[in-house]
Parts: C-alpha cells; sequence; structure tokens
C-alpha cells in the first residue's frame, strides 16, 4: 500500500516522458480486423516525450532499444491495447496505444510544415467530410491531414493524394500502404498547378494546401461535382496568398467565401495552496499584535513585582519573565506553555487564549498543510499562428430554364 | 441523383418532413419544417408554398414574389472603386431623406421590389454621393437587410447545423462551438463502425456528431438520459440534422441506475399464466412492457460487454463520477474526452487524472477561433464574435502495471533536465510532484 502513491507518482511523469503506439497495418484507420490485441507483423510508434513520438513495426524476433528501456517486439504481441511494459532491464516502462490519427500526426516523420489538430478538425467539419465522401488534398506533405481525412470516410470514401515532390509522394505512398490505406488513398505524384487533378464532376471536396493555391482552382472547379453544393478549402499562411486566393476562387464562381484561423490554446493547470484572504491576514497581524502587548505589559509588571519584592515567590515561578532580559521575540517563542501554569488568572485566561488562537494555525500548517486548489492559465508561449483557412461553396449551376418555368413547375406539384 | 454515391446519413436534396434552416434577408438563420403541401411562413419576409422546395438542392437562393419563389444566382463579390470621397462633409443629425415611411409602406405594399424602393431611397439622399464607395455599400446593404426577401437554404452540415444553435442559443448546447465540437470528435477518433460511449446534454450536439462521423454504419452508441425512455431521447439538434433512420440505428440509451451493474430493473412478472390474462389491452400492455425491459436489457449488456473505442462527456453532471462509471467499459487506449463551458471543473478533474496511472496524458485546452469578413479591400476579423468555445479535456486509458518501474538516472536528472531543455509540459509534471512524495521514492 505505501508503495501505491509512488508508483502512481512515476508513471505520471513516465506517461509524459515515454509511450509507444502500436499501429496494425490492416485495421487502424477503417477499424477492420477490430481486435484489442497487438497482433504479429504490426507497426509500432514510439513517443520520447508527449511530442515527440516515433513509430516501429512489431517483428518477431527484433529488439526495441532505448534510453527508456530494452523490450522484445515479441513480448507486446498479444498484449492489449493501452498496456504498460516493463523493460526487460527492469528500469523503464512504455506504454503500448492503438494507433489513430491524431497520435500519427504526433509520431509522424516531418517532410514538410504539417497540420495540426485544430485546424484538421475544422476543415473537416466545415468540407462536410464523412463516411463515403470523396476527397482531394493537394498537396500530400507528410500525410498528417490525409490520414484523419481516411480515418473520417472510410472504406466507402475515397482520398484523391497529390504530391508534386517526388521523394515525398513516394515516402507518403509507403506509409499509407503500410497503414493499410491503399484502397482509400490513391496518391499520384504529380503537379496540380500545372497539370490538374484529372477528375472530372467527381469530388464532394477540395483541400489545397499549396503555394499558390489560386493556379489550381479552375482545375479544382472540374473536379467537383455539380449536382450538389460542393466545398473547398484553401490553406494559407499570409494574407497575401488569401487575398489572391479569394480573387481566383470569386472569378472562378465560387460562393460564400468566409475565411477562419483557428488555434488550441493548452492550458497548465497546478495544485496551489488555497488563497489566503487579508483579513486573515489582517486578523494574524492584530493577534500577533496583542500577544506582544501583553507580553510587554507583563514583562513591566514583572519588573515591578521583582523590584518591589525581590525575594518573593513569583519571581522564582516566573523565570522568563525579563530577569534575563531576553529580546521579546525569543520570550514568545518559549514562554507562553510555561507562564500559563503560573500566571495569576485573569493574565491566565487572556494569555491562554491569545496563545491558543496564535498557536492553532501553526500547528495546523506543520502538520497538515493548507487545502490546495486546482488552478489553470494559459502556458505561455504557444503557436500563435498556423495557416488562414479560406472557405468556398461550389453551387450547382442554375437551371437552365427560366425562373418564370421553375415556378409553374412548382405550382403543377402543388 | 447520383445517390448511392452519397454519404447516406442524410438527403442531399430537401425533402418533404425535412426541417430546413434557412438564412433570412437580415443574415439570421430560422429553422422551419417543411411539409409538402404546407405554406412556409418566414414572418416580415413572407411566405411560399413548401412544395417549391422540395427536390431543390440545399444552398441555393431565392426571392419571395407573390408567394412564388425566384431562384437567384449566388452573389459574388463586387471590387469596390477606390473615389477621392471621404466623410469630410458628413455630418449626423442632418436631415437627408426626404421619403417618409409611409411613402414606403405604400411602395412595399404595390409590390415594388427591395432594390426599387433601395435605387428611390438613395436618390433622395441628399447626401449619398458624398459618401465613400465603402461607405454606400454598407448603406445598401443595411437598407436590403430591411426590404430584401431573398433568403438562403443552408445545407444540414454538421458546421451549419452546429453554428445555427449556438447563434440561437449557445447555453443550450453547452458553448460547444464548431471548432470545440469538430476537435471533440476528432480526438475521440470517431470513424465508421466505431463503438461509442456518450454523454450528451448539449441537446444532442454531440450524439448528432458521433451519428454523422459513424455514417448509419451498424456500430452501438450508447448515451445516458436521466430518465429510461424506450426509444432513443429525442435530441433537438438531431433533428436539425435530418438524419436517416440508418443513420440513427446505432443509438441507444440508459439512465444512470441501469448502468450499475448489480441493479435489476423493475419489470412485469416474466411467466404469468395466460389463463390469468383477461383481456387483449393488458396482454399489449405486458408486452409492451416485456420490450421495454428486453431492450433495456440488451443495451446494459452491451455496455457491460465493454470494449468501447472512446467516452466523450459533455455533461452537467460531476465529471469524475461519470468517468468512474463508464472508465471500466472503455477500452485500452481508448480516448477519454469531457467538454466543459468552465475551465475550472476541467481543471479539477484533471488534478483528480493526474494522480491516477489509468489515464494517460491528461491535458486541458481551449479553442479559439476567429472569422474575418472577406471583401475586396475591406478584409478584417469580425467586429463581433464569440468570445468563447469551450474547454477540451482529453487522456486515454491505459492498464497499470505496478512492477513497471521508472528509469532511476532519469529520474535524478529530472529537476536540472526540466530548467534546461524540456517542454514547459514537463516542468509541470515534476512540479506537480510532492517533495514528500519524492522522499518517499527514495525509501523504496
Amino acid at each position: 500500500m505505501r508503495i501505491r502513491p509512488i508508483a502512481k507518482f512515476w508513471s505520471a511523469f513516465l506517461k509524459i516522458c515515454f509511450e509507444i503506439l502500436c499501429i496494425v497495418p490492416i485495421s487502424w484507420i477503417c477499424g477492420r480486423g477490430h481486435s484489442n490485441f497487438i497482433a504479429t507483423s504490426t507497426t509500432i510508434t514510439g513517443l520520447q516525450t508527449r511530442e515527440i513520438v516515433q513509430s516501429l513495426v512489431v517483428t518477431p524476433g527484433k529488439d526495441f532499444n532505448s534510453k527508456f528501456g530494452h523490450y522484445r517486439h515479441s513480448d507486446l504481441i498479444g498484449m492489449p491495447y493501452g498496456s504498460k511494459v516493463g523493460s526487460r532491464t527492469g528500469k523503464g516502462f512504455i506504454h503500448v496505444l492503438r494507433p489513430t490519427p491524431e497520435l500519427w500526426t504526433m509520431a509522424l516523420p516531418h517532410r514538410t510544415q504539417i497540420l495540426y489538430i485544430a485546424d484538421i478538425s475544422f476543415i473537416i467539419s466545415y468540407l462536410d467530410i464523412r463516411r463515403g465522401s470523396r476527397v482531394i488534398e493537394a498537396g500530400t506533405g507528410s500525410g498528417s491531414f490525409s490520414h484523419s481525412v481516411a480515418r473520417s470516410i472510410g472504406p466507402s470514401g475515397h482520398l484523391w493524394s497529390y504530391e508534386f515532390h517526388e521523394a515525398r509522394a513516394k515516402k507518403a505512398r509507403e506509409e499509407f500502404a503500410q497503414h493499410g490505406m491503399s484502397d482509400i488513398v490513391t496518391l499520384t505524384h504529380q503537379n496540380v498547378c500545372k497539370d490538374g487533378f484529372n477528375l472530372t464532376d467527381a469530388v464532394d471536396s477540395v483541400f489545397l494546401d499549396l503555394p499558390a493555391p489560386w493556379d489550381a482552382v479552375e482545375h479544382a472547379k472540374q473536379a467537383l461535382r455539380k449536382d450538389r453544393t460542393t466545398r473547398i478549402c484553401c490553406f494559407s499562411p499570409c494574407m497575401e496568398q488569401v487575398l489572391r486566393t479569394v480573387s481566383a476562387l470569386n472569378d472562378a464562381g465560387f460562393s460564400d467565401i468566409t475565411m477562419y484561423e483557428t488555434l488550441v490554446r493548452p492550458h497548465d493547470v497546478a495544485q496551489v495552496p488555497a488563497l489566503q484572504s487579508i483579513t486573515e491576514v489582517a486578523e494574524k497581524l492584530k493577534k500577533a499584535e496583542g500577544v506582544r502587548e501583553i507580553k510587554r505589559l507583563q514583562q513591566i509588571a514583572a519588573g515591578q513585582r521583582s523590584r518591589e519584592n525581590p525575594h518573593g515567590e513569583k519571581r522564582k515561578r516566573n523565570e522568563v519573565g525579563g530577569h534575563d532580559e531576553l529580546p521579546v521575540a525569543a520570550v514568545e517563542d518559549s514562554g507562553s506553555g510555561k507562564r500559563l501554569k503560573t500566571d495569576d488568572e485573569m493574565d491566565d485566561a487572556q494569555d491562554a487564549d491569545v496563545s491558543r488562537s496564535l498557536d492553532e494555525p501553526s500547528a495546523q500548517a506543520a502538520c497538515a498543510p493548507p487545502p490546495k486548489i486546482s488552478v489553470s492559465k494559459a502556458i505561455p508561449e504557444v503557436r500563435g499562428h498556423t495557416s488562414y483557412l479560406t472557405f468556398a461553396a461550389l453551387l450547382p449551376p442554375m437551371p437552365p430554364a427560366l425562373p418564370k418555368d421553375t415556378n409553374s413547375q412548382g405550382e403543377q406539384t402543388s | 441523383m447520383s445517390a448511392s454515391t452519397d454519404s447516406n446519413t442524410r438527403t442531399s436534396t430537401i425533402q418533404s418532413g425535412n426541417t430546413i434552416i434557412f438564412r433570412l434577408p437580415n443574415g439570421d438563420p430560422k429553422g422551419v419544417k417543411i411539409d409538402k403541401g404546407s405554406t412556409v411562413s418566414l414572418g416580415r419576409f413572407g411566405a411560399f408554398h413548401a412544395n417549391e422546395l422540395i427536390n431543390e438542392p440545399f444552398g441555393r437562393s431565392y426571392d419571395i414574389v407573390d408567394k412564388k419563389l425566384i431562384l437567384i444566382p449566388p452573389r459574388s463579390l463586387a471590387e469596390v472603386e477606390d473615389t477621392d470621397a471621404t466623410n469630410e462633409y458628413i455630418n449626423d443629425g442632418e436631415f437627408v431623406q426626404p421619403l417618409t415611411l409611409g411613402e414606403i409602406q405604400t411602395l412595399k405594399q404595390s409590390g415594388a421590389h427591395a432594390s426599387e424602393i433601395i435605387k428611390m431611397q438613395i436618390e433622395q439622399h441628399a447626401n449619398y454621393s458624398l459618401k465613400t464607395e465603402y461607405s454606400k455599400e454598407k448603406y445598401k446593404k443595411r437598407k436590403e437587410a430591411k426590404y430584401s426577401k431573398t433568403f438562403t437554404t443552408i445545407e444540414p452540415t454538421l458546421f451549419n447545423v452546429c453554428e445555427y444553435w449556438f447563434q440561437k442559443d449557445p447555453a443550450r448546447i453547452r458553448d460547444i462551438r464548431i471548432d470545440a465540437l469538430s476537435q471533440i470528435l476528432n480526438m475521440a477518433n470517431i470513424r465508421p463502425g466505431g463503438r461509442y460511449l456518450a454523454v450528451d446534454d448539449a441537446s444532442g450536439l454531440i450524439v448528432s456528431g458521433i451519428l454523422e462521423r459513424m455514417g448509419g454504419k451498424a456500430a452501438a452508441l450508447l448515451t445516458w438520459t436521466y430518465f429510461t425512455t424506450e426509444s432513443p431521447p429525442a435530441y433537438p439538434v438531431m433533428v436539425t440534422m435530418n438524419f436517416t433512420s440508418e443513420t440513427v440505428a446505432p443509438l441507444s440509451s440508459l439512465n444512470w441506475a441501469a448502468t450499475d451493474q448489480n441493479y435489476t430493473p423493475v419489470g412485469p412478472p416474466i411467466d404469468i399464466p395466460s389463463e390469468k390474462i383477461k383481456s387483449d389491452r393488458q396482454k399489449s400492455r405486458l408486452d409492451k412492457r416485456k420490450a421495454a425491459i428486453d431492450l433495456l436489457n440488451s443495451t446494459r449488456e452491451e455496455l457491460f460487454a465493454g470494449e468501447f473505442d472512446a467516452l466523450i462527456v459533455a455533461s452537467e453532471n460531476e465529471p469524475y463520477s461519470i468517468l468512474e462509471a463508464l472508465i471500466p467499459f472503455v477500452a485500452g487506449s481508448g480516448s477519454i474526452v469531457v467538454q466543459s463551458p468552465y475551465g475550472q471543473i476541467l481543471s479539477d478533474l484533471h488534478t483528480k487524472l493526474r494522480a491516477l496511472p489509468g489515464y494517460l496524458c491528461p491535458s486541458v485546452t481551449e479553442v479559439w477561433l476567429r472569422r474575418y469578413q472577406i471583401l475586396p479591400g475591406r478584409t478584417h476579423p469580425t467586429m463581433n464574435t464569440s468570445g468563447t468555445g469551450g474547454f477540451i479535456l482529453h487522456a486515454i486509458k491505459v492498464y497499470n502495471d505496478e512492477s513497471a518501474n521508472a528509469i532511476t538516472s532519469h529520474r535524478r536528472q529530472k529537476p536540472s533536465a526540466n530548467t534546461s531543455n524540456t517542454s514547459g509540459k514537463i516542468i509541470i509534471v515534476a512540479d506537480e510532484a510532492d517533495a514528500s512524495m519524492g522522499d518517499a521514492d527514495e525509501s523504496v
């Protein structure tokens, strides 16, 4: 039982320091083969701190070594996700987690600037990406957004992803395959600003994370289906880009053009002693003053008594009472207990009262710290800007018939 | 329509029985149920026959003329010409508009189009020509909001529905702004085919979001209500989502008493000899009660089978008590996401969870969103904006292993490492460690 809080504390610390998450290639995005246990030949990702995550494949026979301990891949097989695993050396441990696009965003090797949860989740909502959606993204970059989209659309949807950088495209294709997303994502190595998307009236939404999205707007319009309202998002860090994009979107016939910025504000939660009111502070000061005054009077009285009655009994009992000319502070420290018993009735009562009220809070402070409260504040240094999210909608084209005809049709049906 | 390739959570065109959100000329949203053969009234903006909207795609704008709809093309952004005009010669309180209210009323009654009324007002306006082009645009826009009868149908996407409710009554959806809802759904890893637990006191906004992302794929979503209901709770937000029945199918609900494994639901006697059943009415009543109990029991079995992918909480009740009750049914590595409009509630919860080994990396975040006005030459953040979208706590469920030990060397260098090279997060964790706990550790 004694060990529990310690274990708690260390796990709390190491949780942050080191975690591992596991990725089952065929199942992790789409939920197929929905096992809660780690199987042979799985991909794993490990987390060095909360912000740094690394990934590896669970391969029987392989070892995983780091400064946080030594682990055999084969030991992980058959464990439930979420398990805490101790190192073989007995020092250090890891947590084994089921992969999610959010963890992957923390784990993925950065090849480009990547999108984080605030932008990703907001774009997915605005673009109305859900099961079965057909989506275009350009460029693929490091694949952070791709994983989230693939998770949301599932096997009945499709993501066409375009990357103009050949090596990045290759890398991303490998990752998609390893994560079992190959049948959901089609990755094309292509410069969409020059060559377009090779799709016509095919997709529900387009996401452009390109240096010059305005060059791809007409291509995007061609790829979007025309039988219902479709949407586009352009992700640009600079206002100048936004303005050019807006004007390109407007010229291409997009409507409802709007722009957002979104961020996450992480908060630090701390436990601090309950705050003392100034009334309490003032009370303490008053009491301390009162006690000092009483003691001063007592010293004077004792001095007088000793002068009047130099060999009397009282003086003996009241040794501390100023005879040694101790400073007031010292008297306060050592005096109260003894004097309480010896002083005459009136002084006794008063002094005891004062001393007790003075002693109690300090006694409490010694054995039980004041109650703590949880407080939080935004952490001092945060990401202040990612990109501007420019959105627009493309409405189905106006019916060729004159508005009057539409009206008479409406009348016929009614 | 290529409905087969569509996501099938809702129809892609307006159908009879839908609850449609309209954007009125003054910018306000209004939810109206569309029934075949009925008349849709948009208050002072006019009325029209519902049939005219049926089978129309979402997002189009219409003018109401004589109870009929005229489709109007989407608006494009117009460049504003820069002129030398300033407001130098325009003073407040001057008499500028000779057109009287009565005259305008007469014009309106005579069926004059909004654009005609505005044109007349402009012609008679004494100082209109002195205005800057930007000011003229604003003037026209203000007048349009007043006289125009143009409305737009809003597609019931999760984004639009959330925005509608947030504008209409944020308290009813626990101040969950769309950016917060989006983050909650992503953090909880909602996907087709998942199984989720949700506690939704946000009028069904959370449930709607989860159902939308599950996409009607056979799976489970358990929610909690105060009272047991025989059918899934009628959430007001879900009505505006216009879900198909397939989409809503995974939803079932429990009350808090039935969540206790030791609880036995009070039901009808199981074996009543058939001769004792006196009437058909009594029989159907008994059958109904039995069906309700069976449903409750099967929902409880589903819950107790556990291994849910995530737990999402947006509740008026004390959040830790909810986690305590439901955490056993969450699968290892599953996400726990708790929303609150109040940071303090999540700070307290965070303090509790951080001390427990079963919750990995609890974190509290606040959402932040800024919208911009996009007009040529006039791009800036909107002047009025929502101040907050709420707070979110996220943690991952893990299984503790008491025998797993920390690394001693790492522990020793911790205090110095914190100050030099690690992130803010880790410093906090180290600070949080009580000195007494650290001492106790040495003695082991």
